[in-house]
């Protein structure tokens, strides 16, 4: 098991949190296979990091089929910049990086077609569509949901963003979110709180 | 209090179940990593890819149109793909041994028709498309494939579908 003490932070500036750790080892691997020459490879790591790299894109507020888009564009930005990724570790902080700054770069865009001035992401839940339509979930998870969705729509959006992939840099957040960086910390600790107080009123564990 | 309410949960912790919590809720199309390989292959080819317009509403599983699963049973189904002034409409039909692919390009024009099987294994046949537009596989490779079409002589860039399932 490869800890991940030793990754570099400045190359890529995301460090994965601790429930992406052994998908992350296993990325390294299979981007130093595809490097080395086996095809196969690069499918493997294709499986194994676009449903994180889906988790990214759609914190940030995209459609369905954009998120798509972007996390398609996203694999042929590695195709074409695989040699920019000189460590294997850091290859899966690489992908949800450009992920999240595409996503961001066309949801603003998007948001810019649509002259909305709504400056809520659309990632707050009562607004999700997504395939959630009769799913059962666990009830801790259940009352997550209810917490979440009590909290305002701002902090929600700014949850899902942190919480989504390898945790990003406030620098990024900033910029999507057009809050000062210095704002960030307060503002997550902020949310974090409103969150821990939902669930102790709804007696979770 | 005492012990492991949910005020004493880490930041981390948190985050962690509500990215848990996303994970559930908004789950990725099951053929993203199809989308993903098709799109690599399609940029490698440096082909236009063609849009998948039109299909048999009763095929099983399609989440989305970049891939196509059909019916695990015989049968015969359609499917219409779209590019820049061009057309084409796909007929398969699947026997319990075999699978055969008719089709038609919309211009009627003189073409190259590869039906290539993608994955680990890949195979190629190829025809030609007659005068009247229309082309024929008797027998296909099954499993994921593709289409190519190459135009004679090759002045634009093929043209090429996303991958569907015989």
């Amino acid at each position: 098991m490869i800890t991940f003490s030793d990754v570099p932070s400045s190359e890529h500036g995301a460090l994965p949190d601790s429930r992406s750790g052994a998908r992350w080892s296993a990325s390294a691997a299979a981007f130093t296979a595809w490097r080395a020459g086996d095809p196969d490879a690069l499918e493997e790591l294709v499986r194994l990091i676009s449903p994180t790299l889906w988790q990214v894109v759609r914190a940030t507020g995209v459609d369905r089929a954009t998120a798509e888009d972007v996390v398609q564009n996203t694999w042929l930005a590695l195709v074409d910049h695989a040699d920019s990724v000189t460590n294997p570790m850091a290859v899966a902080g690489w992908l949800c990086t450009t992920a999240r700054r595409d996503a961001w770069r066309v949801s603003k865009k998007i948001k810019r077609e649509m002259a909305t001035d709504d400056d809520v992401l659309g990632s707050a839940l009562p607004s999700v569509a997504g395939p959630e339509d009769g799913l059962v979930l666990a009830e801790d998870k259940v009352v997550l949901r209810r917490c979440l969705a009590r909290i305002d729509a701002r902090c929600q959006a700014l949850l899902r963003m942190l919480a989504a992939g390898p945790r990003p840099e406030y620098a990024e957040v900033s910029a999507a979110l057009q809050m000062p960086v210095g704002s960030i910390g307060p503002t997550r600790a902020r949310c974090l709180e409103k969150l821990r107080t939902e669930l102790v009123s709804q007696g979770a564990s | 209090m005492t012990g492991h309410g949910p005020e004493d949960r880490s930041d981390e912790e948190l985050l962690d179940a509500i990215a848990d919590l996303w994970e559930e809720l908004d789950p990725p199309p099951d053929d993203l990593a199809e989308g993903v390989l098709a799109r690599i292959e399609t940029n490698d080819l440096d082909a236009e890819l063609l849009t998948l317009v039109e299909w048999d509403k009763e095929l099983a599983g399609v989440r989305s149109v970049t891939m196509l699963r059909a019916p695990d049973e015989v049968g015969t189904w359609s499917l219409e793909y779209l590019g820049p002034g061009f057309r084409v409409q796909v007929r398969i039909s699947r026997s319990q041994r075999q699978a055969r692919l008719d089709g038609w390009v919309v211009p009627a024009q003189p073409m190259t028709v590869f039906l290539t099987s993608v994955g680990k294994n890949s195979s190629t046949v190829e025809t030609r498309v007659g005068e009247s537009g229309r082309f024929e596989f008797p027998v296909t490779p099954t499993g994921a494939c593709r289409l190519t079409f190459v135009s004679d002589p090759s002045s634009s860039r093929p043209l090429v579908t996303p991958p569907f399932w015989i």
